[in-house]
């Protein structure tokens, strides 16, 4: 018998570890995952991430600073004429704002205080096959901490899951292990949207709530992470079984993870 | 392998997959060069090599993403271990089968992520993600893998390769 082991000692070794590894997955799915070296490891990849693509920015940028010029008159136009339009709903929505912000002090609510936010580039993305990461080019240095909203103008992108000094790493909201409180814009009504790598699954929807296949969901604020009204995801699929008592909602999320360049984090 | 180069593949592979891969995004689908290279390893150090680089090389993605440790190491060590039984018993580094067989790993692996999603987080759409993301990028891995295969092929490389596996395994 112990011939026979010592023989095979490589053999048991592989096995001892594929076990190792099966035993660690049981182990995390009771009590949350590990972040054993995570630290570490981020540094690293972080560093040779920005090494990497810092060749590409600077090419990047002077191909759009000084080569692609053929448009720019014609771009300016365009975009003084938006600024002009921009403007003038700006007044109309700060209008809007400071009679929200009376109205608020006539009740007695609580004064609303719009977070502030700081821009990065995005320098990394997905690595393994069961979650949905994205790495940013700022981090703690920059006042970046942990479970801060990141979002693009579209919509919202996920939360920071580490903050390192010049790097973070962004839980996307299409991770497994990403939840948000959701609405649908149109009525109202609420539930958790959960990552589902591709796609989003919206939970605990009661069976008799009305939800549409193109129903817009917001943020709903209520899990205090991300502030309330910021666009999510679209609703692309509704099923109801007689047998339960919710339905089973597919969403899409609104912003394109593999074209983000640029985020924003929402300091708190 | 030498245990330099391994180390070189473990500084380099997560950066190398998580930005420069980034351009050669299709619809939000990238090849997976992970699991490529774990293939090319099992196939061509062995069975048990290709399980230990697979486990190192998941291990190591697993920690940089926000993923269950462990679970990229348990099933990128299973394909480490697989190609190294292919290449041992059926397949040589040449085949043009190399494809099939990549695909149908990446594929495996897709179903194990949606398996295992479904087991412990519930309800995954599982046709709706086999068709937009499985399946394309298991092709995409697949078309990768060959590249990588051809430039691997270089007879002078690969008798590189294949003298220092020999003279281990001496």
């Amino acid at each position: 018998m112990l011939g026979f082991i010592k023989k095979h000692k490589r053999s048991f070794f592989i096995l001892f570890l594929f076990a190792l590894m099966f035993w660690l997955l049981t182990v995390q799915v009771k009590s949350g995952r590990f972040s054993f070296m995570e630290r570490p490891v981020l540094a690293v990849s972080g560093f040779f991430e920005r090494t990497i693509t810092a060749p590409f920015r600077f090419v990047g940028s002077v191909v759009d600073g000084y080569v692609v010029l053929v448009h720019t008159e014609r771009e300016n136009r365009r975009l003084k004429e938006e600024l002009e339009r921009l403007k003038l709903e700006n007044s109309a929505t700060n209008e809007i704002l400071l009679e929200n912000e009376r109205l608020r002090e006539a009740l007695g609510f609580k004064k609303y205080y719009p977070p502030t936010s700081v821009v990065a580039q995005v320098i990394g993305g997905d690595l393994s096959p069961s979650s949905s990461t994205l790495t940013i080019s700022k981090g703690s240095g920059d006042g970046i901490e942990k479970d801060m909203a990141v979002i693009t103008p579209s919509g919202v992108i996920g939360r920071i899951q580490l903050a390192l000094q010049g790097t973070a790493k962004v839980v996307l909201l299409s991770d497994p292990g990403s939840t948000i409180a959701v609405r649908v814009q149109r009525n109202r009504e609420e539930g958790l949207l959960e990552g589902k790598i591709s796609h989003c699954a919206l939970k605990y929807v009661s069976y008799y709530a009305d939800i549409q296949e193109g129903d817009l969901l917001i943020t709903s604020g209520m899990d205090g992470l991300y502030p309330p009204g910021l666009p999510v995801a679209t609703v692309v699929k509704v099923t109801r079984h007689e047998a339960s008592a919710f339905q089973k909602v597919v969403a899409k999320p609104i912003v394109r993870f593999s074209r983000v360049e640029e985020v924003l984090v929402l300091r708190k | 392998m030498k245990p330099r180069v391994y180390l070189i593949i473990l500084l380099l592979l997560i950066p190398i997959q998580a930005s420069l891969f980034n351009p050669l995004s299709l619809g939000g689908i990238k090849p997976d060069l992970a699991l490529a290279l774990i293939y090319i390893i099992g196939l061509l150090a062995g069975p048990g090599e290709g399980a230990l680089a697979g486990m190192g090389i998941g291990l190591l993605q697993d920690i940089g993403s926000a993923g269950l440790l462990g679970f990229a190491g348990f099933t990128r060590g299973l394909v480490g271990l697989l190609s190294g039984l292919l290449g041992r018993q059926v397949l040589n580094i040449s085949s043009p089968s190399n494809i099939v067989f990549l695909v149908a790993f990446s594929l495996v692996e897709g179903v194990l992520t949606a398996l295992f999603m479904q087991i412990f987080f519930g309800s995954v759409p599982f046709f709706r993600m086999f068709f937009s993301r499985m399946l394309p990028q298991a092709l995409y891995t697949g078309l990768l893998g060959i590249i990588l295969l051809r430039l691997i092929n270089d007879k002078r490389m690969l008798g590189r390769i294949r003298r220092r596996t020999l003279k281990k395994e001496l």
